[in-house]
């Protein structure tokens, strides 16, 4: 319920999901660790902990405030799990199923981007990646906040013995994705799946 | 008899019928270019109205294309008749069934209403029958039933919180008049009226309910399929049988409509079908979904299209046998001049699936003849490289 009403953009939002965060901290420089997914960060982020309403294997890191960068670190989702809780059986979100295709898991994670939320997702770039010696996909992502806010992202995707781990980074087109980005990429470069 | 006669005629004998039914006005009708004084509590609907207007212009759904939001306005401008300086449009990339004019003269209309309509005169009755729910004053007549009931500073406190995603949506701000039955027989009514005195098929009124009916009957889910029918997710009050059926009487011994006219309103829409079809299918309510896309293809015409996205909601839904029918759709929709290019991965996929890899070998291939440089390139050769068991093809 929580994910599911957060808008980026919408600083009331954020700020009813962040005072409903539990186990809100700060993630200084070096490793990172969520379940079996591990990575370096070069700056401080802030962990915001387990979002009510989310799945347990999501995380949201974010720098400046959810509004204006957020990396979700989706650690291993099982098969018919979600990354936006659905609010009626009438207004299913995207599930998980094991074993799509690279293509349908860059599908899940654009249609799983609109039922946050975000108006005119379109993906691009489509392009492969090895973590932790497994295929996966990157792929960018372009989109609107309700509002009308241009927003960029960026995402890394592997399915790993039936379970999909995702790092999704979100930020405005305007200043804030360009200046984080090659933190993220990084980030990314630096992924590992041990789970 | 020609069709214009024939309308002619039919426009007499529908202004005489419903001079003479039981649809008694409710509200004496508005005044053309009438504002009311921002202290009195229509004033107060109107500041409500364009507070919401004002955040329309900048949210992300808005369709800027430059010629179906004129469009639009133009037929909603020719039912208007009167109104029609008043009349301000804003198409909304909304999958969802709904049209809204607010008092002010705002009018939404979303984009799951345009890829419903089957025709020009479907769309003009149903924009008919909101401008009826402005001209008669429905809606402040309904706010002064809510007001009366609670107390307007919290009933503008609810509309508050029903903002969504931080936007004031003119549906939100109109379920709160809550139409009621005469209201909505009277719109009915008056719509089609308004239709037909500006040359539209009488017969499209009932035509586009009876087909809402018939989507919210293939719903996949239970709940919904046992649901009323409603003109817009914000209504209050159902379509109900008596309503289309009024609507039937009243457009008695008209002719069929014509082909011509459904082809010319789909020229209007066609190149809005991928998106809004996509935005359909993120509802994942497939069963509506596909009876959308049977209607939209009874016509003959976008079948490479509108087949492709049969697939895709075949192959979104997974049930038993559906990956078979994905498979029928793509390889009907590869058959058309104007099927997508993904039409050829997804077949490819799907036979690779079924097992049948010399028929995803070819339908890879042809994807990788057609789709140039596409992104996806390289998760296709190594799909193909898989199925040809690790060599390269």
């Amino acid at each position: 319920m929580i994910i599911r009403s957060l808008r980026i953009g919408a600083a009331a939002g954020a700020l009813l999901a962040l005072a409903a965060c539990a186990g809100i901290k700060a993630v200084p420089a070096g490793p990172y660790v969520h379940g079996g997914t591990s990575m370096t960060v070069g700056r401080t982020w802030t962990d915001l902990g387990l979002v009510p309403g989310s799945p347990k294997a999501l995380r949201m890191l974010t720098i400046d405030g959810p509004a204006l960068n957020t990396l979700f670190v989706i650690d291993g989702l099982k098969d018919g799990e979600y990354i936006v809780r659905a609010t009626s059986k009438e207004r299913p979100t995207p599930t998980y199923r094991r074993g799509i295709s690279p293509s349908e898991q860059v599908e899940f994670l654009a249609d799983s981007t609109a039922a946050i939320g975000f108006q005119r997702v379109e993906t691009d770039n489509i392009r492969p990646v090895t973590v932790s010696g497994v295929d996966g996909v990157r792929v960018d992502l372009t989109a609107q906040t309700a509002a009308g806010l241009n927003v960029s992202g960026t995402a890394q995707l592997v399915e790993v013995g039936g379970r999909l781990y995702i790092l999704f980074y979100v930020a405005p087109t305007e200043h804030y994705f360009e200046a984080t980005r090659a933190e993220v990429e990084a980030i990314m470069g630096s992924a590992k799946i041990t789970g | 008899m020609s069709r214009p006669i024939v309308r002619a005629a039919l426009s007499s004998i529908l202004a005489a019928s419903i001079a003479t039914s039981t649809v008694t006005p409710a509200f004496a009708q508005r005044a053309v270019g009438q504002r009311p004084d921002i202290a009195t509590d229509e004033g107060g609907l109107w500041a409500q109205s364009d507070k919401a207007e004002t955040e329309a212009k900048t949210k992300a759904e808005l369709n800027r294309d430059p010629e179906l939001t004129p469009y639009v306005r133009g037929v909603a401008c020719k039912v208007a008749a009167e109104y029609c300086g008043e009349v301000r449009v804003y198409v909304l990339d909304r999958p969802y069934f709904n049209a809204a004019m607010a008092p002010n003269g705002y009018m939404e209309v979303w984009s799951g209403l345009l890829l419903r309509a089957r025709s020009e005169s479907e769309l003009a009755f149903v924009l008919g029958h909101e401008v009826t729910h402005f001209a008669q004053g429905h809606s402040l007549a309904s706010w002064r039933k809510t007001k009366s009931a609670a107390n307007a500073g919290m009933v503008f406190m609810l509309v508050g919180g029903s903002i969504v995603g931080g936007l004031l949506y003119l549906g939100v701000l109109s379920s709160l008049f809550a139409f009621d039955r005469t209201q909505e027989t009277e719109a009915d009514a008056l719509g089609l009226a308004r239709a037909v005195k500006a040359g539209y098929d009488p017969s499209a009124a009932a035509a586009i309910w009876r087909s809402l009916g018939e989507e919210t009957a293939a719903s996949d889910f239970p709940k919904t399929r046992r649901s009323d029918t409603r003109a817009s997710i914000f209504n209050t009050h159902p379509i109900t049988p008596d309503r289309i059926a009024a609507l039937d009487a009243l457009a008695a011994g008209a002719a069929t409509p014509s082909v011509g006219e459904r082809a010319r309103y789909r020229a209007q829409i066609r190149r809005f079908l991928p998106a809004w079809l996509t935005d359909d299918l993120r509802r994942r309510d497939y069963g509506q979904t596909l009876h959308l896309i049977d209607r939209l293809a009874a016509d003959g015409e976008d079948l490479g299209v509108l087949e492709f996205y049969k697939g895709e909601a075949f192959r979104r839904r997974r049930q038993e046998g559906d990956l078979e029918k994905a498979k029928v759709a793509y390889a009907a929709a590869a058959t058309r001049p104007d099927a997508p290019v993904a039409v050829w991965r997804e077949l490819g996929d799907v036979e690779a699936r079924l097992g049948l890899t010399t028929e995803a070998r070819t339908a890879y291939e042809t994807y990788l003849a057609k789709a140039g440089d596409a992104d996806d390139r390289w998760l296709v050769e190594a799909s193909l490289k898989k199925i040809n068991g690790g060599a390269a093809s």
